[in-house]
């Protein structure tokens, strides 16, 4: 199973993944994923929680080392790389983490120009870019509150900002419009369809929100239970084959609810030795 | 400047300090008061006899037998100077039943169980299942505290009785690999010259430390605010003030039995 | 590595495999505050000041609870030592030079020690933990900043050093407050007890080297726990307990190494 784009023809894949498979001692949550997005692609991924969506995001971001298979981002196998080798790939991708994961230590500006303090960029142009970024948002002048201050929708915002502020050439968002009201929820995504557009780099979008992120990606890809159940344009995701599929894309009750019902939640191994 | 910022800073830390010992001295007769008729969840009693007492031996264990090995190392260059080899049990026994026994022993015993029920007791706060008790007409005193102290003073007795032995065999096993002295010399020198008081005396010790570090466990566990970072705070006050209560009191009892 | 299922020996195994990871990531936390602290800590954009608010979070807001908690203990000390000696002979003149010189030698340093494994381990667990819950570890790394050099470094050299001040003070709490109980429960004139005659060189040499170790082994095991943290607010509680209880444990067995090695070098002569 490929997402292909329509006439991606050389230029090579930003994320390339086979057969990856993550598991915990006890179960898996990963289980033979495959997937392609080209450069410059835009992937939604949806499906009920505790699907595996998150760590998929992770193990492409090289946070989370698979167990298994082969994870190919921006030409660098970071399965099998050394932790220096996969931290340079990640200045070259930028993350929104799913509960935004701002530093609280650290003002709305610090946070935002932290991946250009600790990427290497002119100490001179930071000021000016986390401005603009922030401007970009929406928040213009919010440099210097703190995280704390802020409402749950700007900080997602300065989580875009944070992520997007290097230019990456890959950005991954997870669930960049949970909890937000329908109106933000447009809002957000027509920053990510601007900043894409300006770019020109690579997308990868978690959501559960089907609609609105069908609306913004190429391809959507659909993991259930820890495996990709389908993968395809995302026009012709609300008429797939797959009964499963087009039930849960479409919200219907009887089978979306079964689908919702078999998600059990992921248990992860204790924290302690002493406990 | 300076002074007047100081002796705010100062002043406002003295109200914290007197209103949370004020906090643990009001749950303190509030336990009391739920004694009286003294019906409890048994259940409840014996699931927390377990969790803090049996499960907590491994590390009491561990703890003892170094804290015996130290005790028999702090001593021997004195021994070796003055050759008073009769009187290395005397020294470590009397070191370790009085005082080093219950205060090590106490302080382990607050950072595993202590610190363990402030961080349930302070998730059950912030998840508002406390309130959920009371909905449910249930006195969260009676259910949730009475049992905790019970089951820590019970277990920390035990468990300084254990770790009091324990430490013995470390402190007999280093003194004949360090200072070549049988094993039986040690005890006789301790049965010799110390009396069931000395050990009577570590283990009212530890009854009274059991309960301070429950009753300052369980204040921070319920007083707790502000989400999972008020948990962390809520555990490292309780521990902070079970340390202390632990040092202080430890005083007062040596000087008032002695 | 393919996963195999394990569920015939599932609890022992999964525990084994639990222990010999915690371990292994104890070893890399520990090489990699070392390392970082000798090597990449100077190299990489640090932030700026933040050893000095670690030394006032670790060090100043410690300092009452230290000098109160050693004073106690220092009381407790003399009163006991005292009771015991006017026992037999009427050893009084003694007891103020071998408390100055247990309490350099071993009791300032590892009670010290033992109080901050209590306050600061929790501290730093709770800090790092809820920082590992919220996903701002995985944020750091997201550029490509090593959570290590940035969160444990910094803690470490303001631990060794304030784990070093701190002993000082807390041995001047004890030996003052021992002092006074002297004074006041048997008469012990201040000028016959507050005799440093018995201190040594090597004890200074010894009790220091304790402090130091002791400094640097509680913010790594404290980090360790706090790194490995799982969950939402259980999970920091849980790795709250366990940094105590890891840290306050490394004391006491570092004490015991230390200590150790200090008879066979100096053997009588301590």
């Amino acid at each position: 199973m490929t997402a292909q784009r329509d006439g991606d023809a050389g230029g090579g894949a930003a994320v390339e993944l086979q057969g990856v498979t993550v598991g915990f001692v006890s179960r898996r949550v990963l289980t033979g994923v495959t997937l392609r997005v080209p450069r410059g692609g835009r992937l939604g991924i949806i499906g009920p929680a505790a699907g595996g969506k998150s760590v998929l995001l992770k193990v492409i971001a090289g946070l989370l080392r698979p167990d298994a298979g082969a994870v190919r981002v921006l030409g660098h196998d970071l399965a099998a790389a050394r932790e220096r080798e996969v931290a340079a790939v990640r200045r070259r991708v930028g993350m929104l983490f799913q509960n935004y994961a701002l530093f609280d230590f650290l003002s709305v500006g610090d946070n935002v120009a932290f991946p250009l303090v600790h990427g290497g960029a002119p100490p001179e142009g930071i000021e000016a870019r986390v401005a603009a970024r922030l401007r970009g948002v929406g928040l213009a002048g919010s440099e210097r509150k703190l995280p704390s201050e802020l409402s749950g929708g700007m900080k997602k915002r300065v989580g875009i900002a944070r992520a997007t502020v290097a230019r990456p050439e890959l950005a991954l968002y997870d669930e960049p419009t949970a909890g937000l009201d329908p109106v933000t929820t447009s809002k957000i995504y027509d920053l990510l369809r601007a900043d894409q557009a300006e770019t020109g780099g690579t997308c990868v979008v978690v959501s559960s929100d089907v609609a609105a992120v069908a609306g913004f990606a190429d391809t959507i890809a659909m993991l259930h239970d820890g495996r990709v159940r389908w993968v395809g344009p995302a026009a012709a995701l609300f008429d797939a084959d797959d009964p499963l599929v087009r039930s849960f894309a479409r919200g219907e009750e009887r089978e979306g609810a079964a689908v919702l019902a078999r998600a059990v939640a992921i248990e992860p191994p204790g924290a302690g030795v002493w406990s | 400047m300076i002074l007047q910022r100081t002796l705010t800073t100062l002043g406002a830390r003295s109200m914290a300090v007197a209103r949370d010992a004020g906090g643990v001295f009001v749950l303190l007769l509030e336990v009391l008061r739920s004694l009286v008729p003294p019906s409890m969840d048994g259940r409840e009693l014996m699931r927390n006899l377990y969790k803090m007492g049996y499960r907590s031996v491994p590390i009491v264990v561990l703890t003892a037998l170094f804290v015996g090995a130290l005790m028999v190392v702090q001593l021997a260059a004195f021994v070796k100077q003055f050759g008073a080899t009769a009187l290395v049990g005397w020294g470590t026994g009397y070191a370790v039943f009085r005082e080093v026994g219950p205060i090590l022993i106490g302080l382990m015993f607050s950072g595993r169980v202590g610190a363990n029920n402030t961080a349930e007791l302070a998730t059950m706060t912030v998840t508002d299942q406390i309130d959920g008790l009371q909905a449910l007409a249930i006195d969260p005193i009676r259910y949730l505290v009475v049992p905790r102290v019970l089951a820590m003073i019970v277990c920390l007795v035990a468990l300084t009785v254990i770790g009091d032995l324990v430490a013995l065999i470390g402190a007999m096993a280093m003194s004949q690999v360090v200072l070549d002295i049988h094993p039986l010399t040690l005890w006789y020198s301790l049965v010799d010259n110390l009396s069931t008081a000395d050990f009577l005396h570590g283990v009212y010790k530890s009854m009274v430390f059991g309960a301070a570090i429950a009753l300052s466990s369980c204040y921070f566990g319920l007083t707790v605010k502000g989400g999972a970072v008020g948990v962390g705070r809520a555990v490292n006050a309780a521990v902070v003030g079970a340390a202390v209560s632990i040092c202080f009191l430890d005083f007062l009892m040596t000087y008032l039995t002695a | 590595m393919a996963l195999v299922p394990r569920r015939s020996l599932t609890s022992l195994g999964a525990r084994t495999l639990d222990l010999v990871d915690a371990v292994t990531d104890l070893v890399r936390v520990a090489a990699g505050t070392v390392s970082g602290a000798v090597f990449t800590y100077w190299r990489g954009t640090r932030p700026k000041g933040e050893i000095a608010r670690q030394m006032h979070a670790i060090g100043n807001r410690s300092l009452l609870f230290v000098m109160v908690t050693l004073g106690f203990v220092g009381m407790v000390m003399v009163y006991q030592t005292c009771l015991l000696t006017t026992q037999v002979v009427d050893g009084r003149g003694q007891v103020g030079a071998q408390f100055a010189r247990l309490l350099v030698l071993d009791v300032g340093p590892s009670l010290t020690a033992m109080m901050l494994a209590t306050r600061v381990g929790a501290g730093i667990a709770a800090e790092i933990g809820s920082m590992k819950v919220t996903e701002q570890i995985d944020a750091l790394r997201m550029s490509a900043v090593t959570p290590v050099d940035y969160l444990i470094v910094p803690r470490f050299f303001a631990c060794v050093l304030m784990t070093v001040v701190l002993s000082i003070f807390g041995m001047a709490a004890s030996w003052a407050a021992g002092g006074l109980t002297g004074y006041y429960s048997f008469q012990i004139n201040p000028r016959t007890f507050f005799d440093l005659s018995m201190v040594a060189p090597a004890h200074v040499v010894l009790g220091m080297t304790k402090a130091v170790a002791y400094g640097a082994a509680i913010p790594i095991v404290a980090g360790w726990c706090g790194l490995r943290a799982r969950g939402s607010s259980e999970g920091v509680g849980a790795a709250t307990t366990a940094a105590v209880i890891g840290s306050s444990f490394a004391v006491i067995v570092l004490d015991f190494i230390i200590s150790a090695i200090g008879l066979i070098f100096w053997g009588a002569g301590l």
